[in-house]
């Protein structure tokens, strides 16, 4: 009986890694969207280190960085194509028609998204070292995964929260897909340290998990970190974003049932 | 008691609604543009939450149990999107996923039985409207539902689609027993379809009953009309079931409460002038003039 219940359950979930991965093999832009910018995001940060004769550290600094963006973005695009593939197709109703959950929703798709992130990844590692002499697979091999897998987890609370704001306030929410990670760059210390930002910035930027997974990561690259445990204290915020955003997602898709964007955005 | 509004509740798009389907019926739900049954059928469907009331689906609350009956049942709409760049085989089987069942054979069944062999490996963009809702039809049926809800199902078909549609919807439901609820604004297609049917307008149930009662309800009559040489003299048409005589010219209209069981009551009484009578004729009243006697009633 359970395990019955549990193949069901891991069936409704492949369902949409299953949907998502044909989706994305047949969109030439999508598959350009995991070659493209990060590319070009790479290229463009390591000529101006060059250009600008920065030390190794400060290059490992900014190409670390210019990596990890591409990366959570990829697969928080993943994420949160499960419903703008939907929204696009007007087939939003026959998805929440269907015994499935916001989770089976959220997983199914994070699969893709970790695999297009990991392959973007590898295409990143191999350009680092042919053309800018930076290694990015120097760190050790299981501080290298808890580092992927912790951008990779918030990869998937920015593409939930981008589904959340779909879902309450519907096509107008679309860009949300592009801009929460834009955000992220901003103010989680991509591309300069967190101490350069005002205070108050700063505050905010430690609640973002990536924050400190970058600073875990940048350890091995020469750059201390100022306080102890930044993994743990990443990875105990994802699990607190994770809570809330399941109970937010929750009230949002009640609230969808309610005020019928769900049937909206079908039509 | 089946309350829904939206815009903050300034727009009552049900109200006042209280329905019962009994299961292996095919149920119809008729009514004008804006009447609410997009809304009926998408709070059945479990994809709207009503403001206020109960609704029970296989006895169980839409509410608490939503994906408990999300798993019995299924729909399909007139306006069939599915994912655009899946192929008629891959949508299937993302459905078929989607309800946890791993059954590849029921979608071959599926794909065989709506024609769509040869489509196989056509994306859903690329199909002809009428492919594209043989699909949407074919997924409705993907997890042998005991309930489904077809709204609209053959709008914007050419008129051979729909007939084959119709046929189809009206074989499945044979064989599998399967209870159907369904909205229309063809009034052949719910003749042809329906056991039952649901009246709306404004948000409320207007009348329910089969077509017979609900002819009954608006005092549709039917007609036996008879063509007769000029100048004969009329025996007194007095018999049950007649309602009324209408002699002009040469065109004698008798109206009845039921044309196919009073016809032999009503010729034996003409059966003097039986020599002067050219073409017999008979008209039932149709649902299209219960639709429009139904809309004007608030």
């Amino acid at each position: 009986m359970f395990l019955s219940s549990l193949q069901k359950e891991i069936r409704k979930t492949l369902a949409f890694s299953y949907k998502n991965l044909i989706m994305t093999k047949r969109n030439f832009f999508t598959i350009f969207e995991m070659l493209f910018w990060p590319l070009v995001s790479l290229f463009s940060v390591g000529l101006m280190g060059g250009y600008l004769e920065l030390d190794e550290n400060k290059l490992a600094f900014i190409m670390v960085g210019a990596v990890s963006l591409s990366v959570i973005q990829l697969a928080q695009l993943d994420v949160t194509y499960v419903l703008l593939f939907d929204v696009w197709s007007k087939s939003l109703k026959y998805t929440f028609a269907s015994p499935v959950t916001f989770y089976h929703m959220v997983m199914g798709t994070w699969f893709v998204g970790i695999l297009r992130g990991f392959v973007a990844f590898v295409i990143l590692s191999f350009f680092s070292i042919r053309l800018f002499n930076f290694n990015l697979t120097k760190v050790p091999f299981f501080d290298l995964i808890l580092f992927l897998f912790g951008l990779f987890t918030t990869a998937m609370l920015i593409g939930m929260s981008a589904c959340i704001l779909l879902l309450v306030f519907g096509r107008r929410a679309e860009i949300a897909a592009w801009t929460l990670t834009a955000m992220i760059m901003l103010i989680c210390g991509i591309y300069y340290p967190i101490s350069v930002l005002p205070e108050w910035v700063r505050m905010i930027s430690l609640l973002i998990p990536v924050t400190h997974f970058l600073e875990f990561f940048r350890t091995f690259y020469g750059f201390p970190s100022t306080y102890s445990n930044p993994l743990l204290i990443g990875y105990a915020l994802c699990i607190a974003y994770i809570m809330a955003g399941v109970f937010i997602s929750e009230l949002a898709l009640k609230r969808a049932r309610k005020n019928g964007i769900i049937t909206k955005l079908s039509e | 008691m089946v309350y829904k509004s939206f815009f903050g509740g300034k727009n009552f798009a049900l109200k006042d609604l209280s329905l019962e389907i009994e299961s292996g019926q095919v149920f119809g739900i008729l009514g004008p543009n804006a009447a609410g049954k997009t809304t009926l059928i998408s709070i059945l469907s479990t994809l709207l939450i009503p403001d206020r009331g109960t609704v029970k689906i296989l006895g169980l609350d839409a509410l608490k149990d939503t994906n408990k009956i999300r798993e019995r049942i299924n729909m399909t709409s007139g306006s069939p999107n599915l994912p655009w760049s899946l192929t008629v085989y891959e949508c299937l089987r993302f459905f078929s996923m989607a309800y946890g069942m791993s059954n590849k054979s029921k979608i071959e069944e599926l794909i065989e039985m709506f024609d769509l062999s040869q489509y196989r490996n056509v994306e859903f963009e690329e199909l002809s409207t009428g492919n594209k809702q043989k699909l949407s039809l074919a997924k409705a049926f993907i997890n042998d539902p005991e309930l489904v809800f077809l709204d609209e199902p053959t709008t914007g078909l050419d008129p051979d689609v729909a007939r084959r549609i119709r046929k189809k919807i009206l074989e499945i439901h044979e064989e599998y027993n399967i209870t159907t609820v369904l909205t229309t604004h063809y009034m052949s297609e719910a003749e042809q379809l329906c056991d039952k049917i649901a009246f709306l307008n404004h948000g409320r149930i207007v009348a329910t009953g089969t077509q017979k009662e609900l002819k009954k309800i608006i005092g549709a009559r039917d007609k036996i009309i008879i063509e007769l040489s000029s100048g004969v003299k009329l025996p007194k048409l007095s018999v049950e079931g007649v309602i009324g005589v209408d002699l002009k010219g040469e065109r004698l209209t008798i109206l009845v409460d039921d044309a196919e069981k009073r016809i032999k009551d009503v010729l034996n009484l003409l059966s003097p002038v039986y020599r002067y009578i050219k073409k017999i004729s008979m008209e039932e009243a149709n649902l299209e003039d219960v639709f429009v006697e139904l809309a004007k009633r608030d």
